[in-house]
């Protein structure tokens, strides 16, 4: 996988923030060294092997479907956004 | 001019009626609540939150997943669909990419065709936003919202078939109860992907896709609209450009939403934080047995006593066609019924009743058992059926109501002769009477007419008319 100025600025740009020029050549080597860590698995061969979704052999984690009091109200959480409107969340306009 | 033949897949999301969200133990039931009044720090996203799976929309994808006449795949798992968009804060989406929960089935229309069903998943739905003039506004009531996509195959050749079809989902997902089906409320919202032919060609034309239709009508009309504007484009030798289009009800059409400038990148990923689901068919075979009575089944049961075309239109209404169902054991009396159900609670002026309780078996059973003895005619049956939506008067038995209304009918013999021979008595009837004997027929309405007036309007005419008869033979 090449990891280049240009992946790192799509990935900026599909996560919705802005990065500087210095910001996108530290992520560049950063990510590269990252992917070329894990890029040693390549090595083994897995043919047959199922993928592993998750680590813990776990299934069925599930609970009753029953309203709980949340440790948070609508007040604490709307004070956590930048801006509100009527008890909405007050964004730039996006369509 | 070249005919074109379209064919149409279909994407409908679900919102599932659980009383909790899918991830979240808070109110899945917005309906009339204040804005971001039903949220977790689980719906917000919020750093170190972790999504706990309600059990419950499990069973209910399930229930759905055999309503659709769909293999339930056992093991099911989810993953992540990333997208940055306000109206849902984490930053991607919940959903099964790779593992859904409900396989390959089918949906048979009322005309007897069958659309193929693809697959059908279980994701959670995103906040609603509105947009203002400079700013948007988010709600996030909805985030969370347990919903199950289906996805049709492109099986689907024409406006009204589109159309048949997302009424028959409506229908499957009501009468299986895993949704409220309030389609203003946008309980159920439709994707329609759109493409046209040359008829007899073997290769399928580009397609435009038709977001967030939320009635049958705007689905049928989108279909229409896009059908029309694609043989334009192409009749001019142009193309058909692949892209996303919104439907405005108010001038019917279809327009081209702006092309983001970033394409659709989801970077789909196992979700870490969800165990795997695993089902047992004994689990599954449960759901089965708790699935009400569907769409087929009124269908098998009531062609034949009531006719496919009234049988369509009381399908509408599951709450009377479970009360018909109660009735089953008596073919008169669900005719009769059905009859009263669409000739009188479906008029324009009565549909507000169908939001009320709805009569007893046995208000319906004696209403049908005295119009049958002609202690009721058929505008008696009508009036006291009407009272059983009155809230003075509901919770009393038929015959209590028609006695109140005062319109049984006299069938006593003797009592109506008594009556008749008081007509015959007054003066104001002899002419009458020697008209008849003289063979004038059409005076014993007349007659008949005075004996219902003396009678209050209780005798039933017909025993009048034969007593008359015999009495000026």
């Amino acid at each position: 996988m090449e990891v280049n100025q240009e992946t790192i600025q799509h990935l900026a740009k599909l996560s919705n923030f802005a990065l500087t020029d210095g910001e996108t050549t530290r992520l560049v080597s950063d990510i590269k060294e990252i992917v070329g860590y894990i890029s040693q698995l390549d090595e083994l061969n897995t043919d047959g092997v199922e993928p592993t979704y998750q680590v813990f052999e776990m299934e069925n984690v599930w609970r009753p479907d029953e309203i709980l009091p949340q440790e948070a109200d609508r007040e604490q959480l709307l004070a956590l956004t930048k801006e509100t409107l009527n008890y909405q969340i007050k964004v730039p306009k996006v369509l | 001019m070249t005919k074109y033949i379209p064919t149409i897949g279909i994407e409908c999301h679900v919102q599932l009626c659980t009383k909790t969200k899918l991830f979240s133990e808070v109110d899945n039931d917005a309906r009339l609540k204040e804005p971001n009044s039903c949220v977790s720090p689980v719906d917000y996203g919020l750093p170190g939150m972790l999504p706990r799976l309600n059990q419950e929309a499990v069973k209910y994808a399930v229930r759905a997943g055999l309503a659709l006449n769909s293999a339930i795949n056992l093991e099911s798992r989810f993953d992540r669909k990333h997208y940055y968009y306000p109206d849902l804060p984490k930053g991607y989406q919940i959903t099964q990419m790779f593992h859904p929960i409900i396989g390959e089935g089918y949906v048979e229309l009322p005309n007897g065709n069958k659309v193929r069903i693809e697959h059908a998943h279980l994701e959670e739905d995103a906040g609603k936003l509105s947009h203002e003039s400079g700013y948007s506004l988010v709600d996030l009531n909805r985030a969370g919202t347990p919903l199950v996509e289906i996805v049709s195959m492109p099986d689907i050749h024409s406006a009204s078939e589109a159309r048949d079809y997302t009424k028959e989902l409506w229908r499957l997902m009501t009468y299986a109860g895993v949704t409220y089906g309030d389609l203003y409320n946008g309980n159920m919202r439709f994707d329609v992907n759109i493409s046209i032919a040359e008829e007899g060609s073997n290769e399928l034309g580009t397609r435009t896709e038709v977001k967030n239709l939320n009635s049958f009508r705007s689905v049928e009309r989108a279909v229409e609209y896009e059908v029309k504007r694609q043989s334009k484009l192409l009749e001019k030798g142009e193309k058909v450009i692949q892209e996303t289009r919104g439907w405005s009800d108010a001038t019917g059409e279809t327009t081209g939403q702006r092309s983001k400038e970033v394409a659709a990148d989801y970077r789909y990923m196992p979700e870490p934080d969800l165990a795997p689901i695993r089902l047992s068919s004994e689990e599954v075979e449960a759901e089965k047995q708790k699935l009400p009575k569907m769409p087929s089944w009124y269908r098998s049961k009531f062609h034949d006593v009531l006719g496919a075309d009234l049988v369509e239109v009381l399908l509408d209404y599951p709450q009377l066609m479970s009360k018909l169902a109660e009735l089953t054991s008596n073919n008169a009396a669900v005719k009769k019924i059905a009859n009263l159900f669409s000739s009188v609670l479906l008029a324009e002026e009565n549909t507000s009743l169908l939001n009320d309780e709805l009569p007893t078996k046995e208000q319906l059973l004696a209403l049908v058992e005295m119009n049958e003895k002609n202690e009721l005619s058929s505008t008696g049956m009508k009036e006291v059926f009407l009272k059983f939506f009155d809230p003075e008067m509901h919770y009393k038995d038929t015959r209590t109501i028609a006695k109140e209304l005062g319109v049984v009918q006299e069938n006593d013999t003797e009592a109506l002769e008594a009556i008749v021979d008081t007509v015959l008595a007054k003066p104001e009837t002899q002419k009458a009477q020697e008209d008849f004997k003289a063979g004038q027929e059409k005076v014993l309405g007349f007659l008949v007419g005075q004996v219902m007036k003396e009678s209050k309007g209780k005798a039933n005419p017909s025993s009048v008319q034969e007593i008359l008869r015999s009495k000026l033979s």
